[in-house]
């Protein structure tokens, strides 16, 4: 189980990946959205806020209306926002779940796409 | 890295849809927008034709049976998908059904040829709206084409720009269109005065195996009804796509059997078979009018067709590639984030069979609609096979909604629905035609080599190149709990994204 510190320091790489990608700054533009994310393991809650093209600080709690909710393990989590995991593969096998538009849901994936091309 | 939980950071424990739940979402669907969706995927320009094909197979104006008999049998198809659905209530359902149930490569295989039906679908749609325009305007045929070309288009043009229908202009193109056919059909038959010649005897003149292979057409006009299930993640609450399914087949059943009713009372023979019945039904109600009406209903059609056909199919196909079972470059984005591979290649594909049938003439599309009715038929086989075998395999598994005596319902789905794709397989405009069968084999069979072959190429490809790249993941302080990150490279579960250039 990852804690809310690992979450936190890999949400912070991942942020500051996706801030200073201009492709996927092109791609959120008008994409202003709050996103919860839920460990399924921890109970822990998180609220990711996307504004103006820009990802905000990771909060601790489910703050405010979500557009979209994203349940996962706390590890998967961490792989995620460090680049380890395909949200794609663990969306279609059950293991993250999400509510949501498919729109939305296609835009978080594509986040999590772009952010590493380098890779 | 291990450290204290900072105040508030601690959720309710997650659901299957997480703490808040669809109901908590900002943009949720409602029950009606769901309805609109189910029915307005099922509405297409297309099922005017299925319709008027249905009705040269029994006598005239007792077709309405054929089409009750096709919705029992879609209530049947909706209590799979209903279970199903509750069991996986997700836009990737189909996938992980199919998985659980059966052989990945076999579900994959079927999930390919299916995905066929859109293509089938929008291509279809496309050339009945041209014609339909043709007709009107008193244009030469060949400027089908053009219509064609530029109704897909511009659907291509506002995907790639990112431009999806609102729920709210769903619905009411849905409402418009259902609206306007049964209007249409209600005049057309109080205007012909006279009373219905063969209201309940689908046999006269014709046999049996007609009124067979008319319920095989039937079960057409309810086709896409359940892709509604996509949209699984962003309903209010999760009984609502089951009983948007089941509400948009009652709807349908009784759109579809009031116009079939008019048009085999009143319609000959020719204009049965044309490519724009709906026309010729329309100028019965309201004269030139009611042709021009039914010309714009027609193209209001494709508004939910090419919409929810493009949306789903690309999407689906860059999930696929995403996942690892298609060719990387079919996830690239554009700047909207868009997979605009997927896009292009849907409306090339469905212009280009557009453009056989228009070439082809004659009731080449009746071919279109023989395949569709055929591919349905299967895949409510295979939804029935899913339900049953996941009772054995998945016993305990959270179902919502159960198929009560499914070992009976689930046998009897898998018989009739198959029987009922193959005898809608192998006859086009009431006359032994295996043209379609051969389609359907030949995309099957490429789909089944291309699973085999190209798949674990794929994957075995994904494999290396992660095992190359290693993991970013820094490895955790001694004493702390292990992760991943302290043993070999990544398992499957937790591999890095796909090396897609969008």
């Amino acid at each position: 189980m990852a804690d809310v510190d690992e979450i936190t320091e890999a949400y912070a790489d991942w942020q500051v990946r996706c801030n200073g990608n201009r492709r996927l700054a092109k791609m959120l533009r008008g994409w202003d959205r709050v996103v919860h994310l839920v460990a399924s393991d921890t109970g822990d809650g998180f609220t990711v806020t996307v504004a103006g093209s820009v990802l905000a600080d990771l909060v601790p709690g489910l703050v405010g209306q979500p557009d979209l909710v994203v349940t996962a393990t706390s590890e998967d989590f961490a792989d995620l926002f460090w680049g380890d995991l395909n949200p794609s593969e663990k969306y279609v096998s059950g293991d993250i779940v999400l509510a949501g538009s498919s729109e939305d849901v296609l835009r978080l994936d594509a986040m999590s796409m772009v952010a590493f091309l380098d890779q | 890295m291990t450290g204290p939980r900072p105040e508030g950071a601690h959720a309710a424990p997650a659901g299957p849809t997480g703490p808040t739940g669809p109901t908590g979402l900002r943009r949720a669907m409602g029950l009606r927008t769901a309805t609109s969706t189910s029915t307005g995927l099922a509405f297409a320009a297309l099922q005017y034709l299925a319709a008027a094909g249905l009705v040269t197979y029994v006598a005239g104006d007792s077709a309405w049976i054929s089409i009750l008999v096709a919705g029992l049998l879609a209530l049947l198809a909706w209590g799979y998908f209903g279970e199903l659905n509750g069991m996986f209530p997700t836009a990737a359902a189909i996938r992980r059904y199919m998985a659980q149930a059966m052989d990945d490569r076999v579900a994959l295989s079927i999930t390919f040829t299916y995905l066929g039906t859109i293509v089938l679908v929008v291509a279809a749609d496309a050339f009945v709206v041209g014609a339909a325009l043709t007709h009107v305007l008193h244009v030469p045929t060949w400027l089908t084409a053009v219509w064609t070309l530029a109704l897909l288009g511009l659907a291509v043009a506002s995907n790639l720009r990112g431009v999806k229908v609102a729920g709210w202009v769903q619905e009411v193109a849905t409402v418009i269109v259902l609206a306007a056919t049964m209007v249409v059909s209600v005049v057309a038959l109080t205007r012909a005065g006279t009373a219905l010649h063969t209201p309940l005897q689908p046999f006269h003149h014709n046999s049996g195996t007609n009124f067979i292979e008319s319920v095989a057409l039937g079960i057409f006009l309810y086709s896409a009804f359940e892709w509604v299930t996509t949209s699984a993640e962003e309903v209010r609450k999760p009984e609502h796509i089951h009983r948007a399914m089941f509400l948009a087949v009652c709807i349908l059943f009784v759109v579809c059997a009031v116009m079939t009713t008019a048009m085999g009372h009143l319609l000959s023979h020719g204009q049965l078979v044309s490519a724009y019945p709906q026309l010729y039904l329309g100028e019965r109600a309201f004269g030139a009018a009611g042709l021009w009406v039914m010309a714009g209903i027609t193209a209001v059609t494709a508004v939910n067709t090419f919409n929810g056909g493009f949306i789903t199919a690309s999407r689906f196909v860059y999930a696929t590639a995403r996942e690892g079972s298609l060719p990387p470059f079919l996830a690239r984005l554009n700047d909207r984030a868009v997979p605009w591979v997927p896009v292009v290649g849907l409306g090339a594909a469905s212009f280009l069979v557009a453009v056989v049938v228009e070439v082809v003439g004659g009731s080449s599309w009746e071919v279109l609609v023989a395949m569709g009715a055929a591919l349905e038929g299967m895949i409510y086989a295979v939804a029935a096979y899913c339900v049953l075998r996941l009772r054995g395999r998945l016993p305990d598994h959270h179902r919502p909604f159960r198929v009560p005596l499914v070992r009976v319902l689930a046998i009897v789905g898998m018989v009739v629905f198959g029987v009922l794709g193959l005898v809608a397989s192998v006859s086009v405009s009431n006359r032994f035609d295996p043209l379609p069968l051969a389609i359907i084999v030949v995309t099957g069979g490429l789909s089944a080599l291309y699973t085999v072959r190209q798949v674990p190429r794929l994957r075995a490809a994904e494999a290396a190149r992660r095992a190359a790249t290693g993991r970013r993941r820094p490895a955790r302080a001694p004493g702390t709990s292990p992760t991943p990150t302290e043993g070999p490279p990544a398992p499957a579960p937790t591999e890095p994204p796909a090396p897609v250039v969008p």
